[in-house]
């Protein structure tokens, strides 16, 4: 009884089987059926919807409330379009999803706010040739499609003048950096920090730890305590959420660099200064390029960067607590100009790297785009980028 | 085709020469508090979770409708669901054979992650080289062995030093992430630019899809895998004894039964399941590993075998609704405006209420 039960159910399988491989078709290009080519117009235009996804929640003292806050303004500035916006997007095929239910609602426009959002965002432009899609903070390799680009500020630049602050307050000269993952972006912010830190205090170093994940408030902490330990007395960070940092510093006593968002509110005591971001202006220049139909070869189709230099950094210096000393608020606002002239960089050689090499020429000024390659720590900062 | 094993003696038991009729009528009737316990237990978390929706300013009647609407009646949010239940149902059924031995297997999150890792590592290695059937047949073997290999950890300290392994299983998921990031950091990292992950698996070794839906065969291969195991826990000596040693592993003892060898077979049997659900959202969906790989799938099935009863069918519907709900939380952030946390509190409504208010028969677990 029981052996012919399994020889029966063994025959349906292998019969299953076959039908199924006989319904299987190879995967192809990984295109989505139901694409909604719309040959008339440029891509992004005739839409009724823009949407916004972000990788964090929408109340994080950083990044994303700073997306989520300028999407408002975008609203304002377009009212006749509905603004879509999804938190906790994940970086991995799942935004795909969340974005195509962004179109089925209209949406012509999206911006995938997250660095590890781009993966998806390609997947979606590939499949949907009429909808715009502008992805926040990576790059594209190569040329880009018709109808995707990257945009951002440079983010290391209000950096380099905040190591300026931490440079001068540190009396251990170990400085502390909490990141996420190890890419360019962040890789550069540490080093422009630790740079304006050691052009007034040529002792300081910078220890970092990386969570791996923007926003991981108990891997924070534990990163936090360890930079403590370790004697750290300025904390910063790249991550997405800010306040466990702030928070842990200003329980220990100790100085505050801020990213993302003004939290100043958190650390009355060791706040010096920070990056905020200011992306209203910038988003309504993109929603504005793409519905006139002139998105494609423009300029926000392809790696966009702003900058000191062309005036229009999104990402902005914070204000200063009450420890900063009139002579280098000064000295930053002097080297805030310098950066924006043809002459300044944070990164103006000779650069040496962490193992002594030379990593840029002396008077060589690298490239925004260098700089969205930049691969390795400079001399001065303690930790390596393998995890 | 019921996976249910009955060891008590029903007391109401019908007469022998009793009628079809009279029987499904009693069968009817036996079922009746049951099922009014699952409804009124749904209704009331949908009830609680309508006055939450409605002081956060949402119409609770709007929101359930545009949540149906947006996760039924699109056909891309249909295949979507099929395409998160297939990991699910598999990551289910690890907890499900392991559950029958009377063990908890919470270390399905970490065998997702290994049995990926090991798609991964054979999938990338060959994909350049091998036809894409052959590549597909290699990782998947890969991920089942390493599956198994990292249940079988749990399981040699189970046996041999006694260690409970629903503490080793859930720690060895934390070790398995870790094993993650170190490799595709390290060895496995694509481009130093981009954040850390491999590089892309070839589109001829990803898993094909089945006709025009775009719906990858894992959802087959999920279905065939909780067939047989409903056949093998409940028409084989291997499904019976398993139930035995559940039951009562001393009196198993004393009936002869190869004890040691049976919590074994089902703590690697659990970890090759969700080994495959590795592979599955590897080569179905993901195509490369990236730090947060596979979030949650070993946890969520988790708690859809708890939803199921540990029974393998009924464990494609827990799986089904809870891939469903996780797709249905899109709309509740784009048409209702509702927070991204919403959809985590109406799934621990229903589970909770699910399995707070209706009775866990015991004997049938």
């Amino acid at each position: 009884m029981q052996h012919r039960t399994l020889k029966t159910a063994f025959a349906a399988l292998v019969a299953a089987s076959a039908l199924v491989l006989a319904a299987c078709t190879p995967a192809t290009d990984g295109t989505t059926p139901g694409t909604t080519a719309d040959a008339s117009g440029a891509p992004g235009t005739g839409g009724t919807a823009i949407g916004f996804i972000t990788v964090g929640p929408k109340d994080d003292y950083g990044y994303n409330q700073a997306v989520i806050e300028a999407s408002v303004i975008v609203g304002e500035a377009f009212p006749d379009m509905q603004i879509l916006t999804a938190e906790n997007i994940p970086e991995d095929d799942s935004a795909v999803a969340t974005m195509e239910q962004m179109i089925d609602r209209g949406a012509k426009i999206i911006f995938a706010t997250s660095y590890g959002h781009l993966d998806a965002a390609q997947k979606v432009a590939a499949a949907h040739p009429d909808v715009v899609v502008v992805q926040q903070g990576n790059a594209i390799a190569g040329e880009p499609g018709a109808n995707i680009g990257t945009y951002f500020g440079t983010v290391y630049e209000p950096m380099y003048l905040a190591g300026i602050a931490a440079g001068a307050a540190t009396e251990t000269n170990v400085l502390g950096y909490v990141y996420a993952f190890p890419i360019p972006q962040t890789i550069a912010n540490i080093n422009a920090f630790i740079r304006g830190a050691q052009s007034v205090n040529p002792e300081a170093t910078v220890v970092t730890v990386s969570t791996s994940s923007w926003c991981d408030p108990a891997a924070q902490r534990e990163a936090a305590n360890s930079l403590l330990s370790q004697g750290a007395d300025v904390l910063t960070q790249h991550q997405d959420c800010t306040k466990t940092v702030i928070d842990a510093a200003e329980a220990a006593g100790v100085y505050t660099v801020g990213y993302h968002a003004d939290a100043s509110e958190l650390a009355p005591a060791g706040w010096l200064t920070g990056a905020v971001w200011d992306w209203g202006p910038l988003y309504v220049d993109i929603v504005e390029n793409i519905t006139v139909g002139d998105f494609t070869g423009g300029p926000f189709n392809a790696n966009y960067r702003v900058g000191y230099k062309t005036g229009t950094n999104p990402f902005v210096l914070a204000g200063y607590g009450p420890s900063v000393s009139a002579e280098t608020i000064a000295l930053i606002a002097e080297q805030q100009a310098w950066l924006g002239s043809d002459e300044g960089s944070p990164f103006l050689g000779p650069v040496l790297a962490q193992d002594g090499s030379e990593a840029v020429a002396d008077g060589v000024i690298p490239s925004y785009d260098e700089l969205d390659g930049m691969n390795y720590f400079v001399a001065g900062v303690i930790g390596n980028l393998a995890n | 085709m019921t996976a249910h094993v009955d060891t008590d003696v029903d007391p109401q038991a019908p007469p022998a020469q009793a009628t079809w009729q009279s029987k499904l009528a009693r069968a009817g009737l036996r079922a009746l508090p049951h099922v009014g316990r699952w409804a009124a237990a749904i209704a009331g978390a949908l009830l609680i979770f309508s006055i939450l929706v409605s002081f956060k300013g949402a119409n609770p009647i709007d929101v359930f409708g545009d949540m149906w609407t947006s996760t039924f009646s699109r056909s891309r949010s249909i295949g979507e669901i099929f395409i998160r239940m297939a990991p699910l149902a598999l990551a289910a059924l690890a907890v499900v054979v392991p559950a029958r031995a009377g063990m908890i297997n919470v270390g399905g999150e970490g065998q997702v992650i290994v049995g990926a890792v090991a798609a991964a590592g054979v999938g990338l290695a060959t994909d350049q080289v091998l036809p894409g059937g052959v590549v597909l047949l290699l990782m998947a073997i890969a991920a089942i062995l390493a599956g198994a290999l990292w249940a079988g950890i749990a399981a040699l300290l189970r046996l041999v030093f006694n260690v409970n392994e629903a503490v080793t299983t859930l720690l060895l998921n934390f070790v398995s992430l870790d094993l993650l990031l170190f490799l595709i950091y390290q060895p496995w990292r694509e481009s130093p630019t981009q954040q850390p992950a491999t590089r892309q698996l070839a589109t001829e070794a990803q898993l094909p899809t089945l006709a025009a839906t775009g719906v990858h065969v894992g959802i087959v291969v999920a279905v065939i895998a909780a067939v047989v195991l409903a056949l093998a826990l409940g028409r084989t000596r291997w499904g019976f004894r398993l139930a035995v040693v559940g039951g009562n592993p001393e009196a198993a003892r004393r009936a002869g039964m190869p004890v040691t060898v049976l919590l074994l077979s089902a703590l690697l049997v659990g970890g090759a399941l969700a080994g495959l659900a590795g592979m599955i959202e590897f080569a179905g969906v993901e195509t490369k590993l990236r730090p947060g790989f596979g979030t949650q799938i070993g946890y969520v099935g988790f708690l859809a075998s708890w939803l199921a009863r540990h029974k393998p069918v009924p464990v494609l519907i827990a799986a089904f609704t809870l891939a469903a709900l996780a797709v249905g939380a899109d709309s509740l952030q784009l048409d209702s405006g509702l927070p991204a946390a919403t959809i985590n509190i109406l799934t621990a409504l229903l589970l909770m209420a699910v399995l707070g208010w209706t009775a866990f028969r015991k004997k049938a677990a």
